[in-house]
């Protein structure tokens, strides 16, 4: 007997949206059940659905066989479902402990046992090989122990069932195998797991079937070992989608970024960035390799002028651009997609079309003698939403209302519409479906052979070396190594330059910059 | 292939249907004309005539027009909310009118055991009159009751010394006019031999008779002669009632003092200018708090910036007795305008530049200026001979010009109109509003989009202040015509649920602010006019208010939580706790 099982679910959401046609979709008790398929195909909201966060607007759920309604998550929890978000919900303030037992306290009178919690959790923790310190403050630990804060908190509350809703995303490849590693050993406690993801490897890798939805509706569902990637896609997309990208050798030109022996230290004087010096040319893509956490980021901010730089320059066709702030940045034509869109690359609440204008508002033609051109921006948006294929009903709509990928689609149409002569690309293709990733590994792509200077960071290592005509390695805040992108150069070479294990001799890393 | 030439159903994405804007546009229209009609209808008891008949009838009109206006604003801006909205204020009131129902039970029956008043009229000596409060020959309502008496009594006998041919008249009625009690009145001779009696008038009396004559249920004996000299008593009692009398007294009192609440505002010109006053106080306030929190700036200045428009407004009139209204109006108004504008440029400044809380800081800045008020008003501006805390009247020249007779509705309105259009234009239609809606949205969004956000929070502080600022304005020189303590009568916080119940929308405003206001005008009718104690009106006032603001800030909060909800990829935490839980 299926765990779950849903009958003909069918959403509708109040803007009009029918992001669930009748779908039936169960998932066998201790398995792991993969679900896949592009932005915006329904599978978080078939997701919320089971978890009580949405209802639907028809359709029946069963939980173990007995027909259930899950009318909020409180419903869900005491059925035994557990959900993890696409983002965290944590209470950053807090300690791990603390946001574990968040809401289910055990109280000794009215104070809550702290030291109780600590050992509770300990123990999950021990059981699931799910290491966190139960003492640190969510603000101060990485996304990767982040999440398996959040796998606890669902245990802590007596999931049997666990949703995981694109889980590896935002980790790093060694984290992503951690998590597998624990996902293997909940199942053999007898959990049943469901897990959403973009990448097609890990579905392979960890699940016992898929099932696959596109357009709000259910294509089908296989066992893994009798399917394969290509087939998958093929289900997902409808057509066959190679992964390959075109990339057309080109001379490369003059130096557009030509940053100078940049150093940074955040508030706490921790050295984050130490003596960065390189180039980045026109016709170029120079990709930085790293495990995520080693200055990649704050190397983006500083560059667009989100951050101020300790010591250092940075220079645009002769012009210093840095510590004069974002506007002067971006005037100086660079584009920037952001590594987390939710906080920096997107105003949720505003429409489509308000955020595709951020850069750009006020100038000709959107705002003309001081008022804006409502005509211009929703063209605009338009315009926009057709060519990256976003799929929204109109650009009035607030963002909040997309899919996760179609966020990113909007952070990436207007960085790449702006006509930059840099991007600084961080992540540019988390959490968007195989069809866009390919799409936008395109673009970027074409974008390079037209003349921009791309700067790519990205903690998926492939994809760096996909898509990097140079690659510069960063470990510690600091460049370990620069490298043309040929035949020589192995994932495995990187690896050791990236775990800080080599580093390039001096000269020569002078030379390749 | 690319992902450009791959063509994607649409399926699922459902068409905006253009009808639908159409038709919410036709329903507010229709929804906007029958407010007019219905307000302006209600004004003049339906009759051209007197319509015609008032003074500058057709400014109120245009204003009706206007009340219209906002309503077809209202429904076209928060399209299915405005439902939201009207079903909460209609629930509010239902709950009111239990609490009003519930209060009256208690009042009925009271009056059901007898509180009324009478009035004598005749030329006879009364003989023992100390036993009743009621004068001799006056047509006094005095209570027909004994002085001091703590339990109303349930009768009253009142004799005296009449001759022949004296004519005597006698009005009783319930002490609530309104009341369903029928009370009987008698008059009876030495022997106790009933002369004369009554227990409710005619339709004929109460068209012609006593002036004060109002209800059917009032008893009246009228112009009775006295057949010869002796000793006369006249007698008044309550009529029996029954039990199940109380509850219909009861539902009857709650309906009057509903009727009261809820058409009192439009009953007549003058209470019509109060809620109408009352209402452009609120929207200044309402507009100049949606601003400011359209860019989550939590700043509560308004109060002190109002406070301090007033001033500078009222100061100007004051010394400027001999410059003509044309010129001194306008300055009047840009100054107020420009007072509010600086005294919100300081916690602007303080919050962009030092990161001062503005919560905090306007608190702060309300108090000061508060007491600098009264401290102006009470050492500079106070009159010597003044008997009160109050500045001298204003001249006429320095008061804004009154387009409705016998109201203080004044040219405010068309300020109100411009404020209204201005904002929106700043929101909806500039560069700086889109800042100031993308800050809203997220402010990190828009620091990393380049966006001048320290410039941006302190100009939309200080846009907020040039409202409240001309609110200030509208009390000292509209309303009261001259500085008084407590000019603003707290209103300032008032104008945060109507802010709040617009959802911020400045196009909805003037709806929220008509609506709160007409509610506060309605609940002082209901006190007047209806037998609700004051403590009672308040008490529904305040349910009524608090669902209001409880659904105002349920919406805010959601909105705020829904941020934390939405299904993406990052490790942002706007909020304690998710909607897991
Ligand atoms: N709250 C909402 N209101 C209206 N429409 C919504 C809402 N949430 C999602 N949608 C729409 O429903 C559809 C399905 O969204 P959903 O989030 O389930 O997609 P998804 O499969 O999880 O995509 P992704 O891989 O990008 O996360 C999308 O078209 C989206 O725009
Ligand atoms: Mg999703």
């Amino acid at each position: 007997m299926p765990i779950i099982e849903t009958q003909s679910i069918h959403k509708i959401y109040p803007n009009g949206v029918h992001a669930n046609d009748d779908i039936d979709f169960s998932v066998e008790p201790g398995e792991i059940h993969a679900l896949v398929g592009e932005n915006g195909a329904g599978k978080s909201t078939l997701m919320k659905i089971l978890y009580g966060l949405e209802q639907p607007t028809s359709g029946r759920v069963a939980i173990r066989g007995d027909e259930v309604e899950i009318g909020n998550p409180q419903d869900a929890i005491e059925l035994g479902i557990g959900m993890v978000h696409q983002n965290f919900m944590l209470v950053d303030s807090f300690t791990v402990a603390q946001n574990i037992i968040l809401n289910r306290e055990t109280k000794q009178g009215v104070r809550i046992d702290f030291a109780q919690a600590a050992e509770d959790t300990e123990a999950l923790s021990k059981e699931y090989g799910l290491a966190v310190n139960p003492e640190a403050r969510i603000a101060d630990i990485p996304v990767g122990m982040r999440q398996r804060v959040e796998i606890l908190k669902a245990l802590y509350r007596g999931a049997e069932i666990l949703i995981l809703d694109e889980p590896t995303a935002v980790l790093t490849p060694s984290e992503t195998q951690d998590l597998f590693a624990a996902i293997r050993s909940l199942v053999d406690g007898g959990k049943t797991v469901i897990f959403i993801t973009h990448k097609l490897k890990e579905v392979i890798e960890i699940s016992d079937r898929v099932t696959v939805m596109r357009d709000a509706r259910k294509i089908g569902t296989v066992n893994t070992a009798e399917t394969d990637e290509r087939e998958l896609a093929r289900m997902m997309v409808g057509r066959e989608v190679f992964m390959q990208v075109d990339r057309p050798a080109v001379r490369r030109g003059d130096s557009v970024l030509s940053v100078q022996d940049l150093t940074y230290a955040d508030s706490s004087g921790h050295q984050l960035l130490k003596h960065v010096s390189f180039n980045v040319y026109e016709h170029e893509i120079l990709g930085i390799a790293g495990v995520e956490g080693n200055g990649q980021t704050e190397l983006a901010e500083v560059l667009t002028g989100l951050r101020p730089p300790t010591t250092g320059e940075a220079y645009i066709s002769e012009e210093q651009i840095l510590g004069r702030g974002p506007r002067s940045v971006r005037e100086h034509n660079v584009a920037h997609i952001p590594e987390d869109r939710l906080t920096n690359g997107v105003a949720v609440w505003s429409s489509i079309d308000d955020n595709l204008i951020i850069d750009r508002y006020y100038r000709e033609p959107f705002t003309r003698r001081g008022l804006l051109d409502i005509n211009a921006i929703v063209e605009n948006g338009r315009e926009l939403i057709r060519e990256f294929n976003i799929i929204a009903p109109d650009g009035a709509i607030p963002v909040s209302a997309l899919s996760g990928g179609n966020m990113q689609k909007v952070v990436v149409a207007r960085e790449l519409s702006s006509s930059p002569k840099l991007l600084i690309a961080a992540q540019p293709t988390r959490g968007v479906d195989i069809g866009a990733i390919e799409f936008i590994h395109q673009e970027l792509v074409d974008q390079r052979s037209n003349g921009l200077a791309i700067l790519l960071i990205s903690a998926d290592l492939q994809e760096v070396m996909k898509l990097s005509d140079r690659i510069m390695v960063m470990y510690e805040g600091e460049i370990v190594g620069i490298f043309p992108n040929d035949e020589s150069l192995t994932e495995e070479r990187i690896g050791y330059y990236m775990l800080g294990a080599e580093r390039q001799p001096a000269e020569e890393m002078e030379r390749q910059a | 292939m690319t992902a450009k030439e791959k063509s994607r159903p649409s399926a699922g994405i459902a068409e905006v249907s253009f009808l639908r804007k159409h038709l919410l546009l036709i329903i507010g229209a229709i929804a906007g004309i029958v407010v007019t009609l219905f307000v302006t209808n209600t004004l003049f008891d339906g009759s051209m005539e007197k319509m015609t008949g008032t003074e500058t009838w057709q400014n109120i009109l245009l204003v009706n027009a206007l009340v219209g206006g906002c309503i077809l604003l209202f429904v076209v801006e928060l399209k299915r909310q405005a439902i939201r909205v009207l079903l909460t204020v209609i629930v509010a009131l239902l709950l009111g009118f239990l609490v009003t129902f519930i209060f009256n039970l208690d009042s009925a029956d009271r009056f059901a055991r007898g509180e009324f008043r009478a009035q004598v009229v005749s030329e006879a000596e009364p003989v023992e009159n100390d036993d009743v409060d009621l004068e001799y020959n006056k047509r006094r309502g005095g209570e027909f009751n004994k002085p001091n008496v703590v339990a109303p009594v349930s009768e009253v006998a009142w004799t005296f010394a009449g001759r022949e041919g004296d004519v005597v008249s006698l009005l009783a009625y319930a002490k609530n006019r309104r009341s369903d009690v029928n009370v009987l009145v008698e008059l009876r001779d030495e022997t106790g031999a009933v002369l004369a009696a009554a227990s409710s008038a005619t339709e004929l009396q109460v068209e012609e008779t006593f002036d004060d004559l109002v209800s059917v249920r009032d008893a009246v004996i009228e112009g009775f002669a006295l057949p010869a000299d002796g000793l006369y008593t006249l007698y008044t009692r309550p009529e029996e009632v029954e039990t199940g009398t109380v509850l219909a007294e009861a539902m009857s009192q709650s309906q009057l003092a509903f009727e009261a609440l809820l058409l009192g505002p439009i009953e007549r010109v003058n209470r019509w200018g109060v809620w109408i006053q009352d209402a452009i106080t609120l929207i200044l306030l309402g507009m100049s708090f949606a601003i400011v929190f359209r860019a989550q700036q939590f700043s509560l200045g308004a109060e002190g910036q109002l406070y301090f428009g007033a001033l500078v407004s009222g100061i100007i009139a004051l010394n400027s007795p001999h410059v003509p209204g044309v010129i001194l109006i306008p300055f009047i108004i840009l100054a107020s305008a420009t007072a509010g504008f600086i005294y919100g440029l300081i916690p602007g400044a303080l919050k962009a530049y030092l990161g001062a809380n503005e919560l905090v800081s306007t608190l702060m800045l309300n108090v000061i200026a508060t007491r600098f008020f009264e401290m102006v008003l009470n050492f500079q501006l106070k009159p010597a001979d003044a008997g009160y805390v109050a500045s001298a009247k204003f001249t006429d020249n320095a008061v804004l010009p009154v387009i409705v007779e016998s109201t203080q509705v004044t040219i405010a309105v068309f300020i109100l109109a411009v404020v209204v259009f201005i904002s929106w234009l700043l929101i909806r239609r500039t560069p700086l509003g889109y800042e100031i809606r993308i800050i809203g949205s997220n402010l990190r969004f828009a620091d990393y989009g380049g966006v001048n956000s320290k410039r941006t929070i302190m100009l939309v502080m200080a846009i907020g202040g040039i409202v409240a600022g001309l609110a200030g304005m509208h009390l000292a020189n509209g309303i009261h015509r001259q500085l008084i303590l407590n000019i603003s009568f707290a209103l300032a916080f008032e104008g945060v649920v109507v802010a709040l119940l617009a959802r911020l929308n400045v196009l909805v405003v003037p709806f929220t602010g008509l609506l709160y206001a007409y509610l506060r005008a309605g609940a002082q009718f209901m006190e007047r006019d209806a037998n609700v104690s004051f403590e009672v009106v308040r008490m529904i006032q305040a349910i009524i208010i608090l669902l209001i603001t409880a659904e105002a800030l349920v919406t805010f909060f959601q909105a705020r939580q829904k941020r934390a909800d939405i299904d993406e990829t990052g490790h942002t935490v706007e909020s304690l706790e998710g909607a897991d839980v």
